[in-house]
């Protein structure tokens, strides 16, 4: 909301603006990056690993394939993440089982060059989608025409839920940039008045893109992901410091990782994050 | 027995010669033209190298030997007067002084009134007067009050779009702005593009950095008070202007001849303008600003004054999503003369500053809206006694109260309504104070004296929060209620409520303020200082600018009042008859319980945000040198400031001292104006200083397809953005005054950032749009090109 502000005084007053410059920045110290984002899906689930690298590298990070990773379920049931040898870990859920505990505290534990990490999550629930109606709507201010679906879908009363919305159009993301992270804390924007209502309607209707909306045979697919605090958080942080800029910038500041070295030494800090979700699904074809 | 006599006699003739007569002379001090009051004219009876100067409502106090004198009346830009009294007895003399003319050739006018800037007790003060406001060229051609502060040494800000202005080290929020007496707690319009305060009421303007007085108190770095007209008492005027973004218009005049009455306003129209070229969708779109002042004053009889004033402010933006923000402000004022010594200023306001943002739309059944205020009601007795010529008192005191609604949000879904707010705070802001202003001998003039400040927090409840980590969030640990009593009224169907909360968090500090004068020579003088100031209103605000949504809070019990301790030493010269003056001073400054935010923090509602706040010390130092060419065809000033404002902060940059966002080393002001003929003159600003700190990362990682930068040493401001340097340059015609004809106007075109060049606002970092894995550095900048206007002013 800050930057359509910005946006409407830039256009009205003056033209501000924006160019690339260069820089030499310092180079700092590589560590180890964990990208956990496991799900109770019954498909293929993956940990990857790789290495920080200088700011201006400018190619993918390079991965890293000496590590051993696990993931401890109920009953002490181990799940093995093996590597591809290209820094992706993967489990196959058709060996022991989906990750599916609905609250149940998992701990996942990394040996990484003589360290060993540890995290944990609770597998959080998640609600069932009830519907996903669909109209056709003429063009707009700022809208195209097309046909724009809603989920509907109410948030469990009594808690504090977090959850990232991920809509997809034919199955592929409908939003192609990575950072248009969808986040809702219970159903809404701010904390605790959202609890136990339905999804307002700013997420209800972002599953559609206002500037390319469904056309007749599409398929528009909604997955709602459960989170816990400390991924909620790690991902909203992440959306800021992407959308940093203009007058309204924030000073930029690290990512706290909820990875940590079992022995607690400051200088084996790993970045990056652990999230278990429990994930509900619904599609509908336009016809 | 005789030696007794003696004794006896000798103390009889100390008594009677102490008891010499003496008089007092007093009055006001107002302009031929237009009666309004001249603010800091002087009285001087040369004679006896002793004078006094007229205070904020024109009023001055000399009392001498019995005698006859010549007293000279005199102030800059005026022509002096000199008026021989025979004193025999309290006399009150008012005294009416014309303005000079300018003549083409170069006379020099002896205007007494410069060398103030050597003998006045004040130092780390400027002052502005309402005519060099309006010559400095400006951004639209739109002449402004705070762009010409910060055009003066010791105040910088982060760059344009920024709100407010930083004066030695001190945040945006260490600023006591007054108008009128009143504070204004967001002093601009449209992102600190303009100010708040209308250029055609405004008559004098003061900015004091250093050696506050014991009267001002409530903020740590500066002072700016505004003093509007009080509205010709001669003749009915109009003064206005037509300009490219908004144009105002200001009426005064006498309503009989012991009253008069000054109304100014100004709007935007840029969205009245666009209106019929947007299309549909946008027609609902509201951008404009406004703001109007209207004060009457009434002279009861010759020891009884009073002046009623409201100003009213507000900017509102949007397109289905609308911002709107505003200050009002009420104030009423008593002067009060209860003899030839004895002055009183009553002062009471009351002031309503609300910002608020959410959906536009009038769609009950899905709607969003958060808006915030700040309310005050405040008592401000005034007293000056002139005891005699050589010492100066005066006392008084204030009290605010103050009821804070950090946020108010509700909120409808598919019908479903919600609401939520954080909790109301109040809070009561107490000071008395006591100050002499004394000359001992020939050479030494010194302020001293003191204020006690008070405040109490009266909210709802109190919360403990744990120790954890520094620069971690902090946990509630406990949350108590206070009791409270609610009190009701019913007067004649109004009802009005007030709930009182017991609270047991106060503070009590002492504020001593000491100021120094040695004369040198008749030109030349060495001033010192010393003040410690406290400020228990902190604006809450972790952007890199300022937003209008920053949030307002009180001291509570976690979050401690801030103190601030300055040192001031300077040199101060006026060579070839007070053409011109020059100063040199160099200040310390020490900060206590300086507001720092956690990585990452929460400011926007959150009901736990003074665990999310850190505190830590700052220190601020530098130089200011300052030369000002006050008479001839050429005007103008050059101020040079070199300065470091840092802070530490448990739990940022590995506890080690960093500097502060506002942190510029170099600042240079050239400000210049050139009267070629009577018809044309031209104006000229050059302003340089170097970059602001930001911090940059040092490595990058990849999450889920999104590149995040890393500083792998915690660090906070480590790098500086390039420098800022920009020229601007003015020309206004005024064609010739037709004497038959009343209507006058005169156009002026300027050219805002003639070089064109592209000043960083800020640099962040990004990644490419065409390859993602490639990330940029960006240098954001506010205003990218020259920016030419034209204006056209007019008065009648």
């Amino acid at each position: 909301m800050k930057y359509i502000l910005f946006a409407l005084i830039a256009a009205v007053t003056f033209s501000s603006c924006e160019d690339i410059i260069e820089l030499d920045l310092d180079n700092g110290k590589n560590q180890l990056v964990v990208d956990g984002f496991v799900n109770n899906d019954s498909s293929i689930q993956t940990i990857r690993l790789t290495s920080s690298a200088p700011y201006f590298s400018n190619v993918a990070t390079p991965a890293d394939n000496d590590a051993n990773i696990r993931l401890i379920g109920p009953n002490n049931t181990t799940y093995n993440f093996i590597s591809d040898g290209n820094g992706n870990y993967e489990y196959d859920p058709n060996t022991l089982g989906a990750i599916d505990s609905i609250g149940f505290n998992y701990k996942l534990e990394i040996d990484y060059k003589g360290n060993t990490y540890t995290s944990s999550s609770i597998l959080n629930p998640v609600p069932v989608i009830d519907s996903m109606p669909y109209a056709f709507e003429p063009s707009g201010f700022g809208t195209e025409e097309g046909y724009y679906t809603q989920f509907y879908a109410r948030d469990f009363g009594g808690r504090k839920d977090y959850y990232w919305i991920k809509p997809f159009r034919n199955g592929e993301p409908v939003y192609e940039d990575p950072t248009f992270i969808i986040l809702s804390e219970d159903a809404t924007f701010v904390g605790d008045s959202g609890d136990g209502l339905v999804f307002i309607v700013p997420f209800r209707a972002i599953i559609t893109d206002q500037s390319n909306p469904f056309v007749l045979g599409d398929t528009s697919a909604v997955e709602l992901h459960s989170l816990n605090e400390s991924a909620y958080q790690f991902l909203d942080q992440l959306v800021n410091s992407s959308g940093n800029d203009g007058l309204f910038a924030v000073p930029p500041s690290n990512i706290r990782s909820n990875i940590f070295d079992a022995a607690g030494n400051p200088q084996d800090e790993v970045l990056g994050l652990f999230s278990l979700s429990a994930i509900s699904k619904f599609e509908v074809i336009i016809e | 027995m005789k030696k007794l006599n003696l004794l006896l006699i000798s103390i009889l003739f100390t008594i009677v010669s102490i008891a010499q007569e003496k008089f007092t002379i007093s009055g006001n001090i107002t302009t031929a033209e237009s009666g309004e009051e001249l603010i800091g004219a002087t009285v001087a009876v040369k004679s006896l190298g002793t004078g006094v100067s007229a205070n904020v409502y024109g009023f001055y106090s000399l009392t001498l030997p019995k005698g006859t004198y010549h007293v000279t009346y005199s102030f800059i830009g005026y022509d002096e007067q000199v008026k021989r009294v025979e004193l025999t007895s309290n006399q009150k003399i008012d005294m009416e002084l014309s303005e000079a003319v300018n003549e083409i050739d170069e006379v020099v006018i002896e205007a007494e009134g410069a060398e103030q800037n050597v003998k006045s007790i004040e130092m780390s003060v400027n002052k502005i007067d309402a005519k060099d406001i309006k010559k400095i060229p400006a951004l639209l051609g739109e002449a402004d009050v705070i762009k010409s502060v910060l055009l003066l040494p010791g105040v910088s800000t982060v760059g344009e779009g920024s709100t407010g202005f930083n004066v030695r080290g001190g945040g945006i929020d260490q600023n006591l702005v007054l108008l009128d007496e009143a504070p204004v707690y967001n002093s601009s319009h449209l992102f600190g593009f303009f100010s708040v305060f209308n250029p055609d009421a405004v008559k004098n303007v003061k900015l004091v950095k250093g050696g506050i007085a014991p009267e001002y108190g409530g903020r740590l770095s500066s002072i700016l008070d505004v003093r509007m007209k009080e509205g010709n008492s001669k003749k009915f005027t109009g003064t206005g202007g037509l300009g490219v973004i908004f144009s105002r218009l200001a009426l005064e005049g006498p309503i009989n001849d012991k009253t008069s009455f000054i109304v100014a306003g100004r709007r935007s129209y840029a969205d009245v303008l666009a209106k019929p070229f947007l299309n549909e969708d946008l027609r609902g779109s509201r951008f404009y600003f406004y703001d109007l002042t209207a004060k009457i004053n009434h002279r009861i009889n010759e020891n009884n004054r009073i002046f009623l004033s409201g100003y009213f402010g507000r900017d509102v933006f949007g397109s289905g999503f609308a911002f709107n923000w505003g200050n009002a402000t009420a104030t009423a004022r008593w002067n009060h003369i209860f003899n030839q010594k004895l002055f009183m200023n009553v002062t009471a306001f009351y002031s309503d500053y609300d910002y608020s943002f959410g959906l536009d739309d009038n769609d009950p059944n899905d709607d969003f809206n958060w808006s915030s205020s700040i309310v005050s009601g405040s008592l401000k007795p005034d007293f000056t006694y002139y005891l005699n010529n050589k010492n100066t008192i005066k006392f008084g005191g204030q009290i605010i109260y103050y009821d804070f609604k950090p946020a108010e949000a509700s909120f409808a879904s598919d019908g479903q309504t919600s609401s939520l707010s954080l909790p109301e705070k109040y809070g009561n802001e107490s000071g008395i104070y006591a100050q002499n202003e004394q000359k001992i001998g020939a050479r030494l003039s010194v302020l001293y004296g003191a204020r006690v400040s008070h405040f109490r927090y009266e909210g709802d409840r109190e919360q403990e929060y744990f120790e954890g980590e520094a620069g971690l969030r902090k946990e509630v640990k406990s949350e108590t209620l206070n009791e409270s009593t609610l009190y009701k009224a019913n007067i004649f169907g109004w009802r009005p409520s007030y709930r009182n909360y017991k609270s047991e968090t106060n503070y009590t500090n002492f504020e001593p303020r000491l100021a120094i004068n040695f004369s040198l020579t008749e030109t030349s003088s060495l001033k010192g200082s010393f003040n410690r100031m406290t400020q228990y209103l902190h604006l809450i605000s972790n952007t890199v600018a300022s937003t209008p949504v920053d949030l307002w809070l009180p001291t509570t019990n976690n979050i401690k009042p801030q103190i601030a301790d300055q040192v001031a030493i300077g040199y101060f010269k006026n060579f070839k008859q007070n053409k011109y003056e020059a100063s040199a001073e160099v200040y310390y400054k020490d900060f206590q319980n300086q507001i720092d935010y956690i990585d990452n923090a929460d400011i926007f509602f959150n009901t736990q945000l003074e665990g999310d706040l850190l505190t830590g010390d700052g220190r601020a130092y530098g130089l200011e040198l300052y030369v000002k060419k006050n008479q001839g065809k050429l005007t103008g000033w050059i101020s040079y400031t070199i300065a470091r404002t840092e802070r530490q902060v448990n739990g940022i940059n590995r506890d080690e001292w960093y500097p502060t966002r506002f942190d510029r080393a170099h600042n240079l002001s050239v400000v210049s104006s050139y009267e070629l003929t009577e018809k044309w003159s031209f104006s000229a600003n050059f302003v340089y200083s170097s970059g602001t700190p930001a911090t940059f990362p040092t490595n990058r990682y990849e999450i889920q397809g999104v590149v995040l930068p890393h500083n792998d040493q915690d660090a906070r401001n480590n790098y500086r953005i390039p420098d800022y340097h920009r020229l601007d340059i003015s020309a206004t015609l005024t064609p010739k005054k037709n004497k038959d004809r009343k209507f006058n106007g005169e156009w002026v075109f300027s050219v805002y950032n003639v070089y064109n060049r592209r000043n960083p606002f800020s640099i962040f970092f990004e990644q490419d749009d065409a390859d993602p894995r490639v990330t940029n550095a960006v240098r954001f900048s506010v205003i990218g090109n020259f920016v030419p206007a034209v204006s056209y002013n007019f008065n009648f």
